[in-house]
């Protein structure tokens, strides 16, 4: 059991060091447009909701500026402030 | 004929509603102002010969599936009781957001219009839709509308379209068969209607003005959401407000009203002359005019309060706030979402309350609904003023100090909340919509102060009226009603069902029957407390018409109540910050959806409030007395006992989150 544990740890290790290329929100650049790589928030709700906005894999996101610990984005026509946990969530 | 009103959060839905229905809904420039349904019979100019036309205006919305609760009043509203027509709101401003909705509106079969809102802005920005196009596109029609506007603003044309579209069937544009229930297939068929959106955007918007570089707005939000300037610029803002309303233009305008109800008081009293037996005359003129006009003098000050606070909503200040707080609420565990009820709790903690539907985490919306109540709302402004006025000759500070203290107890509280629950650890995200900045209209907020005003007046005539009259009747009898004796008033029924109140109040420096009653008649309705001290200490307004003052003969009313500075800042904050009035529960009840939460949350208002008070009762007067006040030490075994319980609570909830870590 404690085998597999460490096992499936050494697994997710590897592929993270796999997607290293891809760098979340918050190591972006204000005002270069990035594509969406992908959305890692962990509650299924929230990832459904930033769909609607527009905010999924293939679209793209500006970083506006950044506000006391909070990002101003730009994402289809609107400004939205999203806060360092959900940037991070953006995989550009 | 029934008419549902639908859309993205802030694309104009109830300003629409408003201008179709002549109604005054609650309008703010932020996304989410609306969190219930509301309905209204159109205006009889647009109606044409179709009489019972019913507009019904619902909370925005992104797409068919929820993510907030109010989200789902408007698709379970839209799906199951079959509106005649849709209007659907769209923001030109963001198109290729807001048709991602229009599409799945157009495949409920019903008739939908387009109301291409905010098309003032579009032309501002030198962008230019194609109607027609979007219209052929989309197979619904399109109405460019401006509902800002008080005329050439699309609106005849748009009613107009509505009645002859009625009983039309509508072809969905974008139609693909999917098994609902397999979550891939949906996504999936969610990104190509993504595509779809994107052609029609493609093929009908010309755009001369890309979003995604800076704008000045971009550069004003730096300063305003700025990390070290955002407190201060909005500490300054609520102070200006509360300076403006509370020592300027608000007692000037209140001199001249209270004029007014001094007169009315005194034709009142002349025409009943001597054929009135005295006992009547004293309910009618000391109970009724002079309890109720001792709350309606505060109406001027109040509508000003409104009138500022309804600019700041329009200008589109609100959203930054939320930003600017989002990091100190987070340590807290709640999210910057939570200051928006906060603030609307200015005005009246019941919307305040309901305006936590928008927050999506649980327990950030169940504490945010039981700390909202402790922002002091426009009920509670007569009161801080008459303190203010009698007892602390600057209103200004008195005023501000108790917003800082309400913004003081509900971070202590919400931190104390997190660790009950066990939940400090809980991650929450935050996004927020930052809408455009625009120039507040002017016209808009009077109608918005007018509303609020008329709201209070009501209550002035109708529960505080009653409450003052009750009060009157149980100050001047006795058990056996008897007349109450000049002398021997606590021979009342007033005073015998408060005294053992009063018992209780001694550590907090106000043992008293009248202050007691007072306090007890504030949960019916915070004003009361105004009213009913009126009735009981026999003033009959609280304001001074001839000097340039707010309240007349300080010293005087001071003597009466028998008060020391400290104990009146003890009692003012006690009023303040025990459980709000029976209406706004009710509301704290509905959004908690949890009798556990609502009983706790009353319980954690009523210790809070006594906490408080105690302490600057005791330390106020340890301070300037030398040693320590009324029932010291009685006073706190209660506190050392509230504060362990705390103690144990949060002891209990850090287990929790131990445990959630290791098995996490």
């Amino acid at each position: 059991m404690e085998l597999t544990m460490k096992k499936s740890k050494r697994l997710s290790k590897k592929l993270n060091s796999k997607q290293v290329k891809n760098i979340g929100l918050t190591k972006g650049s204000i005002n270069v447009p990035y594509v969406i790589q992908a959305i890692e928030a962990p509650n299924e709700a929230m990832r459904n909701f930033l769909f609607t906005l527009g905010c999924y894999e293939g679209e793209h996101v500006t970083i506006i500026s950044k506000l006391s610990l909070n990002y101003v984005i730009s994402i289809k026509d609107a400004r939205y402030s999203i806060d360092e946990d959900l940037a991070k969530a953006i995989i550009i | 004929m029934k008419i549902a009103l639908t859309g993205n959060p802030n694309s104009g839905k109830t300003t629409l509603f408003n201008a179709v229905t002549g109604k005054l809904e609650h309008v703010g420039n932020w996304a989410g102002v609306t969190v219930a349904k509301k309905e209204g019979q159109i205006r009889k100019a647009l109606s044409q010969k179709n009489k019972d036309v019913v507009v019904v205006d619902l909370p925005g919305a992104y797409s068919m599936s929820p993510f907030t609760s109010e989200e789902s009043i408007t698709k379970d509203y839209v799906q199951k009781e079959n509106p005649d027509v849709i209007i659907n709101i769209v923001d030109a401003t963001n198109l290729s957001r807001s048709l991602f909705f229009t599409t799945q509106l157009l495949s409920l079969n019903i008739p939908v219009v387009v109301a291409l809102n905010k098309s003032d802005l579009t032309q501002k920005k030198k962008n230019h839709i194609d109607v027609k196009k979007l219209s052929e596109q989309l197979k619904c029609p399109v109405v460019e509308t401006i509902s800002t506007k008080s005329s050439h603003n699309g609106l005849d044309k748009l009613i107009e379209t509505v009645m002859a579209v009625e009983g039309n069937k509508q072809i969905s544009p974008f139609n693909e068969s999917i098994n609902e229930s397999v979550k891939e297939e949906v996504e999936a068929s969610d990104k190509r209607r993504y595509e779809f959106v994107k052609e029609i955007v493609k093929a009908s918007e010309f755009k001369n003005n890309s979003n995604e570089k800076e704008y000045l707005q971009d550069r004003v939000d730096r300063i305003i959401a700025n990390k070290y300037l955002g407190i201060p610029i909005f500490a300054l803002v609520m102070w200006t407000v509360f300076s403006i309303s509370q020592t300027y233009l608000g007692p000037f305008l209140a001199d001249l009203f209270v004029g007014w109800i001094d007169q009315f008081y005194g034709l009142i009293e002349s025409a009943m002359g001597d054929s009135v037996t005295p006992v009547l005359k004293s309910i009618l003129l000391d109970g009724i005019i002079g309890g109720v006009g001792a709350v309606v003098g505060f109406l001027p000050l109040i509508m000003v309060l409104f009138f500022l606070l309804a600019l700041l909503e329009d200008v589109g200040y609100m959203a930054r706030v939320a930003v600017v707080m989002d990091r100190y609420f987070k340590k807290v565990g709640l999210s910057g979402k939570s200051i928006i009820p906060m603030v609307i709790g200015t005005g009246c903690a019941i919307p305040g309350v309901m305006a936590t539907r928008t927050i999506k985490n649980d327990r950030q919306r169940r504490t945010t609904a039981m700390l909202t109540p402790f922002m002091p709302c426009g009920a509670k402004l007569p009161v801080i003023a008459l303190f203010a006025g009698v007892f602390f000759n600057d209103a200004a500070w008195v005023g501000t100090l108790m917003y800082f203290v309400a913004i003081g107890i509900i971070i202590l509280g919400a931190l104390i909340v997190v660790r009950i629950t066990g939940e400090k650890d809980a991650k929450s995200f935050f996004i927020m919509e930052l809408p455009e900045y625009r120039v507040p209209n002017l016209k808009r907020a009077f109608i918005s102060m007018f509303a609020r005003g008329k709201a209070f007046i009501v209550k002035a005539g109708t529960i505080i009226l009653l409450c003052n009259a009750a009060v009157q009747i149980m100050q001047s009898f006795t058990w056996k009603f008897d007349v109450v004796l000049e002398g021997a008033e606590s021979t009342s029924i007033l005073a015998s069902l408060a005294s053992p109140f009063a018992f209780i109040l001694i550590p907090l420096g106000f043992g008293v029957w009248q202050l007691a009653a007072a306090a007890i008649t504030g949960f019916i309705a915070k004003e009361n407390v105004v009213g009913t001290l009126a009735v009981v200490y026999g003033i009959t307004n609280f304001i001074d018409t001839e000097e340039l003052a707010l309240i007349s003969g300080t010293s005087e009313v001071a003597h009466v109540m028998g008060l020391t500075s400290v104990a009146a800042l003890s009692y003012l904050m006690f009023n303040l910050f025990t459980p709000p009035c029976f209406a706004a529960i009710g509301a704290m009840n509905s959004e908690m959806d949890s009798k556990k939460w609502l009983f706790a949350g009353i319980g954690f208002q009523f210790g809070m409030g006594y906490v408080v008070s105690f302490l600057t009762y005791q330390i106020g007067t340890w301070i300037t007395t030398g040693s320590p006040g009324a029932g010291f030490i009685p006073g706190l075994a209660v506190v050392l006992t509230l504060v362990s319980l705390v103690v144990y609570l949060m002891y209990k909830g850090n287990r929790i989150a131990e445990e959630k870590l290791l098995t996490a």
